[in-house]
């Protein structure tokens, strides 16, 4: 998204441009569908009467409107497609165009059929109320009038002597019978100017209410930044004397050789312990942040086995020092995905790590890796202390950590799953759990070959 | 043998301080800089057998810009230079050395928090010890 544009469509902020160019093309193609109904409408209807009674006279130019109308709405879908939205002024000016066009044919085909005594006079309320749709007040009053205007005039035309009057079956002649004639007139004028109303209220009311809920979209978007920039700065700020405290232990530790007493190197262990858990904790806080940051990933084809082959051997030397046996099915061709590596990396150290973390000694920990129909799926499964039903989807909740987890070692953030969700998520990815308590988890992962989520 | 001499560039007085006992107990000398125009100026003074070099001190990469100056000047050019990183938590970027060493004008990479084991071992690597 460009920089300065907010968040979801602006309406009423700036005068005309209530809609985008966009969701004026989407409506805009709709009536243009409907146009086609009634081109349709009128070629149907001309060729019943036809059957029926009326004279070559009134047909002809009735069958003329219905293919003007064609003409003209194949006119406007080929310059639609032709031309993408990007000018809402120039677009609200044609669409009205439009308008004014299909109020034209509309009298002129009432005339041929009947005039005042054509009920289907009152298809004018479906201008005013698509014009309802597209327009702001004044407007909407605009095409209402001009409906009422080219109505009447047509009406008194008949009614005076310009206009041939063309009888609608073979009714009396209403057009010439003034009571009649001011009563259909002045319930058209009625109609159209309360529709006109009704519309634009209902318009102004739903329009405002869509600025509110923009508005305050863009408000807790910008509340997010702020945060996400204030949460950078802290872990920023809290890792560096932290990573300065433990390399000062560690060069304690190391300056003290074997000189020191059993107990000063074991507090110096402890304090190494505990700063490296704070500095993971910090890491984690910024891998999130960073996930946060749509700019952030790196987008390009990963070759997901050889991550997860480097992966299982950095884990070597600690599954052997808990007696874990791996089983690893993965393929020895490249198995490429689509997305950022680091992210990628993450998840598969994250997952890795807990197999092996909550694992039993003596246990085993089986890879898989193999393709889809449109992506991969890489499980992990492990024969540790599992998880309990209600912890399946808590474990992925910051900083949540499983009591059996906790009783079982006091390493670890809360952090390692949520992180793994969030990136796949990102990535246009998942991750599923289950888990038989006691017996072991299984996480699998999926992620497509080619990037769909944004 | 003369003394060999490192000189640490580093804002975190701290971790300097850290560095320097480390270092000044496996016999080698040690001065310091805590900003990178200083660090400069020092290198190019001294000729420092080894630079220390944090990555991140005012600006987030004012360590890189010291070690492309270092590697413009006739009398600074040769020195190792091992870089202190914190990177991969900053930027998202992990920095591999052997990757990225075409860009980046240094000899090592060391990840904090600091293992006084490992910094040795590094510093060893570029200075051998003359017998």
């Amino acid at each position: 998204m460009a920089p300065g544009v907010p968040q979801g469509e602006r309406i009423a902020a700036v005068s005309a441009q209530f809609v985008s160019a966009a969701s004026l093309r989407v409506r805009s193609d709709w009536f243009n569908k409907l146009r086609w109904g009634a081109a349709l409408g009128v070629l149907v209807g001309s060729a019943a009467a036809g059957l029926f009674s009326a004279s070559a006279p009134l047909i002809v130019p009735l069958v003329a409107i219905g293919v003007l109308l064609l003409l003209l709405n194949a006119g406007y879908v080929i310059r639609n497609r032709r031309i993408r939205p990007r000018d809402i002024v120039a677009e609200l000016r044609l669409v009205k165009m439009q308008m004014v066009a299909d109020l034209v044919l509309l009298t002129a085909v009432l005339h041929f059929t009947g005039g005042v005594e054509n009920p289907f006079q009152f298809i004018y309320i479906v201008h005013v109320i698509i014009a309802s749709l597209l327009f702001k007040g004044r407007e909407i009053f605009q095409i209402a009038w001009l409906a009422i205007g080219l109505f009447t005039l047509m009406v008194l035309g008949e009614h005076l002597g310009p206009l041939h009057h063309h009888h609608l079956l073979s009714a009396s002649d209403l057009t010439h019978e003034l009571p009649y004639m001011l009563m259909s007139l002045g319930s058209v004028w009625l109609v159209l100017l309360t529709s006109a109303y009704i519309g634009a209220s209902i318009m102004h009311h739903n329009r405002s209410i869509k600025d509110e809920l923009v508005d305050r979209q863009g408000g807790l978007v910008e509340a997010g930044k702020a945060q996400l920039d204030f949460f950078r700065f802290v872990t920023h700020e809290v890792k560096s004397p932290i990573v300065t405290a433990q390399s000062a232990v560690e060069a304690a530790r190391e300056l003290l050789e074997e000189g020191a007493e059993p107990v000063v190197r074991d507090m110096l262990d402890r304090a190494v312990r505990r700063l490296t858990q704070a500095l993971g904790i910090v890491r984690d806080l910024a891998d999130l942040t960073q996930g946060r940051m749509a700019a952030a990933p790196h987008w390009t084809d990963v070759d997901l086995a050889l991550i997860v082959a480097r992966t299982l051997e950095q884990q070597q030397e600690s599954m052997a020092a808990r007696g874990l046996t791996l089983e690893a099915d993965l393929p020895t061709a490249p198995l490429t995905v689509y997305g950022d590596e680091g992210m990628i990396e993450k998840v598969v150290v994250n997952l890795l790590n807990n197999a092996v973390r909550y694992n039993r000694d003596g246990g085993s920990v089986s890879v898989t890796l193999v393709p889809t129909g449109d992506g991969v799926r890489f499980a992990v499964a492990d024969t540790g202390i599992g998880i309990a039903g209600d912890d399946l989807e808590r474990i992925f909740d910051e900083f949540y950590r499983a009591p059996e987890a906790r009783e079982m070692t006091n390493v670890g953030t809360g952090l390692g799953l949520p992180i793994v969700r969030r990136f796949l998520q990102q990535m246009g990815g998942a991750v599923e759990v289950t888990s038989t308590p006691g017996q072991g988890s299984l996480f699998t992962v999926t992620l497509p070959k080619k990037h769909g989520a944004r | 043998m003369p003394q060999r001499t490192i000189l640490v560039i580093d804002d975190d007085i701290d971790l300097v301080e850290i560095i320097r006992v480390t270092l000044e107990n496996e016999g080698y000398g040690v001065i310091d800089a805590q900003s990178g125009a200083r660090g400069l100026e020092l290198a190019r003074e001294m000729t420092p057998d080894l630079i220390i070099l944090d990555v991140m001190m005012g600006q987030v990469d004012e360590g890189f810009q010291v070690a492309y100056e270092l590697r413009k000047g006739d009398s600074t050019r040769d020195i190792p230079i091992i870089m202190l990183t914190a990177v991969a938590d900053q930027t998202g970027f992990a920095f591999d050395p052997g990757k990225d060493s075409d860009f980046l004008p240094v000899n090592e990479f060391v990840e904090k928090p600091i293992s006084p084991r490992q910094l040795i071992d590094k510093i060893r690597k570029h200075l051998p010890t003359e017998v």
